[in-house]
């Protein structure tokens, strides 16, 4: 579905894509990002100071409506890490309006980040672009199986409850972190081409749309 | 929201993300114009001109007939045209836009207008819909800037050097680089105005502003023409065509406005510039608080090159140019009074954000050493910011009569306190002599004295040179007078103008006519030289001279119809009268 870019500098792409990760203080959104974007690990903890962003260059294939791989397209991924602390709070949640898709996450071994979901979720309704952005709920540092506190079917249940997909990722070891943000990228990029279409969808001139839709299937057969 | 609630350090990280952001951002930009740019393309080749008389019958995209029971052709949703087979693109089986209509649809996606447009839903009411939080932040702290946010003191070099070092590379904005590039341009112009005449730095200067009101007004329009080009009402090519004109005038205008403010307010390289700058200077010292501060300043006079050299070495404590915000970016201004001429004045260049700067610059005035007696040296501190009035903060006047330049012991700096401004009125300046013939003629011719002093007649007078005159020699001259009568009256005259020639003679006549000899031992004659520019209409009153008094008067009155002469002493005042 992807692979990675090898410049970043110049403006070649077709998409340029901002997604913002958030949650408590500490769930690993860099080190996720880190991972995400250099595939690599970094144990130490480097607290946000205020807000960062990390960039990847990646092939996207839209899937045609009609079932055929489609076209692929090169994407600019503008990754922005936030500060969880509460300190930065203000500044972070003023650059959710500008992100197209969000990952919330949180740390599977701590309790209290996963309650703080439902504040996360609260924030980004006021904040973001719209009512319902497109979000992926992130339970990270999976790999710690021994000091995990957040059940799966708990977290799912809530997932589910918002509607938004939901993945355990570690960072250390990789595991679906690429998935939970392709995932992401997917869900931006149909909302993208629905956003477009609305509006004819829709039928604002609807009496036009089922005669025109019936012109074209004629003409098929009049071979021009 | 804006950074200023954040450490010093935690900012400077910030700002160094905003800043990779705003590299982003412009990449960007340049895409989206690419994009748009291939847009007008295809939508000018696929355009039904109005000039020419389509059919009905014809494919709106490639213009070729269609058929009437073949390749009939069908309305396209987006623009409502009739489309042929060909010009369609299908993005389902059934559900086809023309290629303009697609090609809009794909900017619209490609551009992220769509993310505008749905965030404009939710707030319709934001104002700068196209422009992200980080742009905001970094345009409202480079508006504040570097005045009431950045600490008066900068972070330790090493500090700055690691934190822009350490991360990706984008050092354009870290204080470490705007030091090094106000160093490097202080350097540049501290060896220009030793080595190259004045004007040369002037224009360099010029140039240095005109690249930033470009670089500035460039960014405005990229993000006026992505509002300019809101896809979703399908607009019509001319009207884009338009909207691009417009704004690319309005940058044209404001490019060339900022450029002529950029000029008027920090350069002279006209003379009548200049000295309207300096009017402008002069006139905005009023009600300022009590001057603090100190200049050093080392004289020297080089009799090699007959330069008296003056080197501005640093200001301490010296008071801030704001009254509301605390801000100082000061600068030192540097007259040879009596000359208040632009060609007299001198300026260092202008530090940033300190009430303790070093200029450590040498300013040079080509000049006779024997002339230097009767000189001043002017020098006043300034506050300067760009496209508002200067502020003054305090002068120190030096007169060089007397200044042993010969002994090398006055060549070391010194500390002067800064003085309030001067009331000029009081420091009159003797700049030479006016050499006139005055006649006071009866035309009834009567010889009995007693009678002439009552009766009307005309006063004459004949300005027939200047002697011992500082400043300008060049140029043209002209006199104006006014003879003050004892009831208040007024009578004003302007003699033609002449060319100023130092050893020429002139005869430039002013005449008052129906003043009596009675009236005239009361009355003051003013007489004011002034200078008009070559090539320029503007006047600068180079001194003014008074004939008044009783015993100048009895001359006249006990010899009518003769001519008097009278060498008056010409005064200037520090004080620069208007026209």
């Amino acid at each position: 579905m992807y692979s990675a870019g090898t410049t970043m500098t110049d403006g070649d792409y077709d998409y340029l894509i901002k997604l913002l990760a958030l949650g408590d203080s500490g769930v690993g959104k860099t080190t996720f990002l880190y991972r995400y974007t250099d595939n690599k690990f970094n144990p130490k903890f480097i607290t946000t100071v205020g807000i960062d962003f990390r960039e990847k260059r990646v092939v996207y294939t839209a899937n045609s409506p009609n079932g055929t791989t489609g076209k692929t397209f090169k994407v600019h991924l503008q990754l922005w890490d936030t500060a969880g602390q509460e300190r930065f709070r203000s500044l972070t949640t003023a650059f959710f309006r500008d992100a197209m898709g969000f990952l919330l996450m949180f740390d599977l071994t701590s309790q209290q980040s996963f309650l703080n979901v439902r504040n996360w979720m609260s924030q980004l309704q006021a904040n973001a672009y719209c009512e319902n952005p497109d979000i992926v709920l992130v339970g990270n540092k999976a790999d710690l199986a021994d000091q995990r506190e957040v059940q799966e079917k708990q977290a799912k249940e809530l997932a589910d409850k918002y509607g938004i997909p939901y993945f355990e990722t570690s960072a250390a070891t990789g595991a679906e972190v690429d998935k939970s943000v392709i995932t992401l990228l997917d869900l931006v990029m149909k909302r993208m081409e629905q956003c477009v279409d609305k509006p004819t969808a829709d039928g604002h001139n609807g009496e036009g749309t089922s005669k025109l839709d019936a012109a074209p299937a004629h003409e098929k057969k009049c071979a021009c | 929201m804006d950074l200023s609630l954040l450490k010093a350090l935690e900012r400077e990280k910030v700002l160094e993300v905003l800043h990779r952001d705003k590299i982003l951002r412009s990449m960007e930009e340049d895409r989206i114009r690419r994009l748009k740019v291939e847009l007008q393309d295809l939508r000018r080749r696929g355009a039904k001109s109005i000039s020419r008389q389509y059919g009905e019958r014809t494919c709106a995209r490639c213009q070729k007939p269609l058929g009437r029971f073949w390749n009939t052709g069908a309305v396209c949703l987006g623009c409502s045209h009739r489309i042929c087979g060909r010009c369609r693109v299908f993005l389902t089986r059934r559900f086809w836009r023309c290629t303009v209509c697609h090609a809009y649809r794909e900017v619209k996606v490609k551009s992220g207008e769509w993310f505008l447009e749905e965030r404009g839903k939710k707030f319709p009411h934001e104002t700068a819909q196209h422009e992200t939080i980080g742009e905001k932040l970094l345009k409202s702290h480079q508006r504040l800037g570097n005045i009431s946010i950045v600490p008066p003191t900068p972070p330790p070099f090493q500090d700055v050097a690691k934190l822009s070092f350490s991360r990706s590379g984008n050092f354009t904005s870290s204080p470490l680089t705007k030091s090094m590039e106000d160093l490097v341009m202080s350097f540049n112009s501290h060896i220009r105005r030793i080595s190259k005449s004045q004007s040369d730095l002037r224009a360099d200067l010029l140039t240095v502003n005109y690249d930033r009101t470009i670089s500035m007004s460039k960014s405005q329009s990229d993000t006026a023409i992505s509002t300019a080009f809101i896809l979703n009402k399908g607009p019509s090519l001319s009207n884009i065509f338009k909207k691009f004109k417009e704004w690319e005038q309005q940058t044209s205008k404001s490019l060339s406005s900022g450029a002529l403010t950029d000029r008027d307010t920090s350069l002279s390289s006209g003379e009548t510039r200049g000295s309207n700058s300096s009017i402008e200077t002069d006139a905005d010292s009023s009600g300022n608080p009590s001057v603090t501060g100190e200049i050093e300043i080392a004289l020297a006079y080089s009799f090699n090159t007959s330069c008296l050299e003056i080197l501005i070495s640093a200001c301490k404590n010296i008071m801030f140019g704001g009254f509301k915000q605390r801000k100082c970016h000061p600068y030192v201004k540097v007259y040879l009074l009596p000359d208040k001429s632009s060609g007299s004045k001198l300026k260092t260049t202008t530090k940033k954000n300190t009430t303790d700067p070093v200029f450590k610059e040498t300013l040079q005035y080509s000049v006779e050493r024997h002339l230097l007696a009767s000189r001043t040296l002017h020098v006043s501190v300034w506050h300067s910011e760009t496209l508002k009035r200067k502020f003054f903060i305090g002068e120190v006047l030096i007169p060089l009569e007397g200044w042993r330049f010969e002994d090398s012991s006055t060549k070391s700096p010194a500390w002067y306190p800064l003085q309030p401004k001067s009331d000029g009125g009081a420091v009159d300046q003797v700049v030479g002599l006016l050499l006139v013939k005055v006649k006071f003629s009866n035309p009834k011719h009567t010889s009995d004295s007693c009678s002439v002093s009552h009766e009307a007649g005309q006063l004459t007078v004949l300005v027939t040179g200047v002697q011992n005159m500082t400043g300008s020699k060049s140029g043209a001259a002209f006199v104006k007078g006014s003879l003050t009568l004892p009831g208040g009256q007024i009578l004003s005259q302007r003699s033609p103008v002449v060319k100023k020639k130092s050893n020429l003679k002139w005869a430039l006549q002013l005449v008052f006519s129906k003043v009596t000899l009675h009236e005239l031992k009361e009355s003051v004659l003013h007489l004011d030289l002034w200078d008009q520019a070559t090539f320029s209409l503007s006047e600068r009153l180079l001194g003014t001279a008074r004939l008044q008094g009783a015993p100048s008067w009895q001359a006249l009155q006990q010899m009518p119809s003769v001519w008097h002469s009278f060498s008056l002493a010409l005064c200037t005042s520090i004080n620069t009268r208007k026209p």
